[in-house]
């Protein structure tokens, strides 16, 4: 028993023995016990977003047959388009290879596409995520980039048994070698500006001085393929450039898609060789 | 025959209610901009209502299930919210601890320590501070708020289930209905 005088410090006490205890236990245990504590709750996770998906479902289900025909004929004309746009990409994929074979090129970094369900999205001004709906089940594999119908999504950071953890490009952790479209120096690119009830922003680096851009006319902000990402994916538009305290480059800001705060589906690049 | 005490799986399985409602909301949110952060209410209850015992057992698993869910290092929400608990439960015989009112205003104030704590924790790891700074108070005044709306029914959640559940917050004895 502890004396009345000290009975007070007790929780102290207890908070110093959990505090110790905490930073001897090995690392492996730590690993093991998030892993465990965050599948608990994996599924109910997942169960909301399928909710979800069965309210979608049957909201569609009350749409009248006038409303289908038309939503069909839209997406008969959408399938003409990618069709031709399919054929365009297998005959630039043959121009590609050729050119890789004349001039003895290593080949371009091949990816499975693997398109995936948002079941969460957790964005704060500390760390912007999303939770998706495929993990090791569909061999997702720390790093793979994630991209969408606008352009860049983010990095997956974390892969659990069946849900993955994306890190987004808003996100100030984030940051990817880019370059300006048309330019083929390379810039960092850091996420990270958001503002309440605006649009997410990131910041540009180490932009060549000759590159001018403002919020008339922007310039596009492109993945440099140095990295995970394939390059030419859109990350968003430099609407700011201003010289940096060292005279030798230009910082800026860059105008993010409004759409990666209300995505609820992806799509994951696997490598198809890892090693490369 | 021995009674099986379930005062520290009550709070934490309520715990564990408010953070995936939480978790619900932010997602619907998200295209606002604006975030919300509930976990000075998930201490408040076990460190003022319950014993010293059940009341670090729930706050405990509480700071595992939060830590397993963010990108921070794991144990930095048990080390702040057992801290928080540590406190409370230092000073409490001093103050009106039953009542909803003074749980809320511990609630409150548990959030705000814990959003400071980790926005000084993680705010550095971004292109400019300063501007994340704006955002992190924003986002602080729309959680004090929900607290202020969500808190006297969390408690009142909790209070009733130990109603259900016949037993006592504190002492743990059997209590007639």
């Amino acid at each position: 028993m502890f004396p009345k005088r000290l009975d007070h410090a007790r929780p102290f006490v207890t908070l110093s023995v959990i505090l110790l205890a905490w930073i001897f236990l090995p690392l492996g245990a730590k690993v093991f016990t998030r892993a465990s504590f965050f599948e608990i709750q994996a599924p109910l996770v997942v169960a909301d977003s399928f909710v979800r998906d069965l309210q979608d479902f049957w909201s569609n289900k009350t749409r009248s047959k006038e409303e289908l025909l038309k939503a069909g004929r839209e997406v008969a004309g959408l399938v003409a388009q990618y069709e031709y746009a399919t054929q365009q990409n297998a005959q630039l994929q043959a121009e590609i290879l050729r050119l890789e074979n004349m001039l003895n090129l290593p080949p371009m970094p091949a990816f499975r596409l693997e398109p995936a369900r948002v079941a969460r999205r957790d964005f704060s001004a500390w760390w912007q995520r999303l939770i998706i709906r495929k993990g090791e089940n569909y061999n997702l594999t720390v790093g793979a980039p994630v991209v969408f119908a606008g352009g860049v999504v983010g990095r997956i950071t974390e892969v659990h048994r069946y849900t993955a953890v994306v890190d987004l490009v808003t996100s100030p952790t984030l940051r990817l070698a880019a370059t300006v479209e048309g330019d083929t120096r390379p810039v960092s690119y850091q996420g990270g500006l958001n503002s309440s009830f605006s649009a997410p922003r990131g910041t540009v680096d180490f932009v060549p001085l000759d590159i001018a851009a403002t919020a008339s006319a922007p310039k596009r902000l492109v993945t440099s393929g140095m990295g995970v990402f394939p390059p030419g994916l859109t990350i968003g538009e430099i609407t700011s450039l201003e010289l940096s305290p060292d005279g030798l480059f230009r910082n800026g800001e860059v105008r993010l898609d409004r759409r990666l705060g209300t995505l609820t589906e992806v799509t994951v690049l696997i490598p198809l060789n890892p090693d490369e | 025959m021995r009674r099986t005490d379930p005062r520290w799986l009550i709070v934490s399985l309520a715990n564990f209610l408010l953070w995936w409602l939480t978790g619900l909301l932010n997602h619907h949110i998200a295209g606002l901009a604006v975030h919300v952060y509930l976990g000075g209410l998930l201490v408040a209850y076990g460190a003022l209502r319950l014993d010293p015992r059940s009341g670090f057992t729930a706050t405990v698993l509480t700071a595992l299930f939060v830590d397993s869910l963010e990108p921070v290092p794991f144990g930095t929400s048990l080390f702040l919210f057992t801290l928080i608990h540590g406190v409370v439960l230092y000073g409490r015989h001093r103050f009106p601890r039953e009542g909803t009112v003074f749980a809320l205003v511990v609630a409150l104030l548990a959030n705000l320590f814990l959003v400071i704590a980790l926005s000084f924790l993680l705010v550095g790891a971004g292109p400019r501070p300063s501007s994340a700074w704006l955002r992190i108070f924003a986002d602080l005044f729309v959680s004090q708020l929900a607290i202020v709306c969500v808190g006297p029914w969390f408690i009142a959640l909790q209070d009733r289930t130990m109603e259900l559940a016949k037993i006592h917050p504190e002492t743990g004895r059997p209590v007639a209905r």
